[in-house]
């Protein structure tokens, strides 16, 4: 779970301990060194414990290093390790807790970095006011500052208030020297997700390469002349013929399914009123107009509908399309 | 190719949303099993002629509905949609919205893949669908099974 | 002499005291989110047991931590989590039992949202096992439940018999699934006479509103033939007849299907507030 270099480090502490603490122990065990521990020769044993005292005082310096720096011995909720528990929570894509972990660092340390993965984390998690604001701490930051900027207004695109966005966008306040383009190009991106006027089309394309143009063109198309279908005309048509109008506007099940219920009722009515059952003629006559007269409104209501259907399958391709390139957004590598 | 889609956007969906990234607490799971929901008998305490309506229809379902079985293929019923357009729009209104829908429900082709289907079973087609405003429209691709639809939205 | 072993016994003693240190702390640290547990603080407590994990080097609590995890999710009705901590644990067990533990909870996440087949089949695993031979109640046991959980009382019953004659369990079971509408009984009678599979299952007034309308309709049906109308005969008898006793026999199957569930659910709220043994 830990780092691995550290996790190496202090496996090579351990083995160049016990060979240490070996090449301590042999000595003392041997039965040469006992002799020269013997009262021959006093003055060499001394010497030797003197060495020996240093020898423990140093090992004993360290183990204490060794205590300290295994994160199991030092507190888990310290600044230090709090950073590392959160950098692995990020990692695991466990945004909400890696934010809890970050905020808890930063209350006792000034770290961009951490802030910058705290308002990322916030981002991911689509708490997009507060990553923004998170983001704009680290805005003057020497090596980040570009990229906070970046994705605070990342932030407010994601946060859906695309007019505001694009105020943002234009007043140029927070604008990173090395992303302008690209937020630029995000705030032409922003006119496919909302109903404000399209910018003129030069406009539009200058922000984007050569290779997407004949799609976004397309997109931009799209957006100003959506293929629509009239729903007065569909009406109309409807109260011409019954069930033109859904036919028109493709439901063609319907469509002729109005025009066979609406003309057996009014041949039933005709024929009862022939044969001189005037009630069952009133009655299937009453049942006619209705149909008729529900017909018209339906096909006003079903060009609606299909319009409403050309609109959402616009805004799913707009959508799959910009997210599968991440908005032409460059990916921040740190984070990775 | 509209399921296809819907079921890429599905599990995009599913596996991005994480259950973590929201704060959750226990839950007490209950054991019982989930009963279908029962008609709505309540009488609405809005207007007179809401009462009257509401009125009729109870009898409807009293003495017809109840008893004849299962034969609306939609969600609501012919019966509930009549009565929520009635309630969204207007007597007027809401009589030309059933006499479209039941032009719709004599088509006997209606379940080819243009109606969402309601969890169960049904082919989901709100009423707010046919106000004619069309902000109020819910687009929900055919052939998409819905979850819990909420009427009362 | 004697001071140099002492030094290198203070020495060692460092070490161990360093490891037992460690130890220490992480067992703090693990009573800590149990407590967190038990307090029904789950959110916070799986942010700990997941600490936990990221100090624990040598993976001394990998097991504990990934099992309380798969209890945390699981109390939070999130089982796609709880099984997969459930069988992260079941990788990291050292014993056997911790094994079985592992499985079971697994089973038992499955019970609760009845996926009964996954867990009929992990049931099976467990059975095949030599391992867990002296186990074979606590999996009879969890077999009783998988079918309550399926609405299968007669089976439930068979696997708690084959635990104790006696168990309580078993009793309920079978008091259930003699206390069941038959389904079939109901729609049968239904079918003979319009009306009575309602009248059958408590529904009185249906019963004999159903009736009343399929000998309303009938006579109508019959007279218009009668009498040579046989466009009208025609149309009452597959606009109003038909669909009344269309209308009658689901009824009848409906009502009794309802009754069932109803007496489903009061035995399973019975066992989720007042069942004192473990439950799923």
């Amino acid at each position: 779970m830990i780092h691995r270099s550290e996790t190496l480090l202090s496996g090579l502490i351990r083995i160049d301990l016990l060979r240490r603490i070996v090449r301590l122990v042999k000595p003392i065990r041997s039965a040469e060194l006992r002799r020269a521990c013997s009262a021959e020769s006093r003055r060499e044993a001394s010497h030797f414990v003197d060495c020996l005292q240093v020898r423990i005082l140093f090992f004993f310096f360290l183990f204490t290093v060794e205590i300290f720096t295994q994160p199991g011995n030092s507190n888990l909720f310290s600044a230090g390790n709090r950073l590392k528990f959160g950098n692995y929570l990020f990692s695991q894509n466990d945004y909400l807790r890696a934010a809890e972990e970050y905020r808890a660092y930063l209350k006792v340390e000034s770290d961009d970095t951490a802030r910058f993965k705290l308002a990322e984390s916030l981002l991911r998690i689509d708490r997009f006011t507060e990553a923004a604001d998170h983001f704009k701490g680290v805005f003057f930051s020497r090596g980040l500052g570009d990229y906070a900027r970046l994705e605070f207004y990342k932030a407010l695109f994601l946060g859906g208030g695309y007019v505001r966005f694009r105020q943002t966008v234009n007043q140029e306040n927070y604008m990173p020297d090395k992303f302008s383009t690209e937020v630029k190009r995000l705030g032409m991106i922003s006119y496919f997700f909302d109903n404000s006027v399209l910018p003129d089309s030069s406009e539009m394309f200058h922000y984007f390469d050569d290779s997407v143009k004949i799609r976004i063109r397309k997109f931009y198309l799209m957006k100003k002349f959506p293929a629509y279908k009239n729903p007065l005309k569909a009406a109309i048509l409807s109260a011409v013929i019954p069930g033109a109008g859904k036919i028109y506007t493709g439901e063609i099940g319907d469509g002729i399914t109005a025009f066979a219920a609406t003309g057996l009722l009014a041949f039933l009515a005709v024929d009862n009123f022939k044969a001189g059952h005037n009630f069952r003629g009133w009655l299937f006559g009453g049942l006619a107009a209705f149909f008729y007269a529900g017909n018209i409104y339906g096909s006003a209501a079903s060009a609606q509908i299909y319009n409403a259907g050309i609109k959402f399958d616009f805004n799913r391709e707009v959508k799959l399309y910009f997210e599968k390139r991440n908005y032409f957004l460059p990916s921040i590598d740190f984070l990775k | 190719m509209k399921k296809f889609f819907a079921l890429i956007i599905f599990f995009v969906v599913v596996l991005h949303a994480q259950t973590d990234w929201v704060r959750w607490s226990g839950a007490e799971i209950s054991y019982e099993i989930k009963k279908q929901e029962k008609k709505n008998y309540a009488i609405g305490n809005a207007s007179p002629g809401t009462k009257f309506l509401s009125g009729i229809k109870n009898a409807y379902y009293f003495l017809i509905s109840d008893l004849d079985g299962d034969n609306c293929p939609f969600y609501p019923s012919c019966s509930n949609f009549f009565v929520a357009s009635v309630k969204e729009t207007n007597l007027v209104q809401g009589g030309l919205m059933f006499a479209d829908r039941f032009i719709r429900d004599l088509n006997p082709i209606k379940g080819l893949n243009h109606y969402p289907f309601y969890s169960n079973g049904k082919l989901l087609d709100p009423p707010e669908n046919y106000t004619l405003i069309f902000n109020k429209i819910t687009y929900i691709p055919g052939g998409i099974v819905v979850g819990d639809y909420d009427s009362s939205k | 002499m004697l001071n140099f072993d002492y030094k290198i016994f203070f020495i060692f003693f460092l070490i161990l005291f360093s490891k037992l240190l460690s130890q220490n702390q992480l067992k703090l640290q693990l009573d800590y989110a149990n407590n967190l547990y038990n307090s029904g603080q789950y959110f916070d407590a799986i942010t700990e047991y997941k600490r936990l994990q990221f100090f624990d080097s040598s993976k001394i609590f990998i097991y504990q931590s990934d099992y309380q995890i798969g209890l945390c999710y699981k109390a939070g009705g999130h089982f796609d989590n709880a099984v997969k901590y459930f069988s992260l644990a079941e990788m990291n067990s050292k014993t056997y039992q911790q094994k079985f533990d592992s499985k079971i909870q697994i089973i038992r996440t499955n019970i609760l949202r009845r996926t009964t087949d996954r867990a009929l089949q992990l049931l099976d695993s467990l059975d095949n096992s030599s391992y867990f031979e002296t186990k074979k109640d606590t999996i009879n046991y969890w077999r009783g439940w998988t079918y309550i959980f399926a609405d299968d009382w007669k089976t439930a019953a068979l696997f708690f018999d084959k635990i104790d004659a006696q168990h309580p369990l078993k009793k309920l079971c079978i008091k259930v699934e003699n206390s069941k509408y038959s389904v079939t009984f109901a729609k049968v009678i239904s079918y003979i006479l319009p009306g009575a599979g309602q009248i059958y299952t408590g529904h009185l007034l249906s019963g004999f509103l159903s009736l009343g309308w399929n000998l309303l309709a009938g006579y109508w049906t019959i007279n218009s033939f009668a009498a040579n109308r046989i466009f009208d005969g025609f149309t009452a008898g597959t606009l109003v007849w038909l669909r009344f006793y269309r209308g009658n026999v689901q009824n009848a199957e409906n009502f009794a299907r309802e009754r069932n569930i109803d007496i489903s659910n009061k035995a399973l709220h019975y066992l989720q507030t007042q069942y004192e043994g473990i439950k799923p």
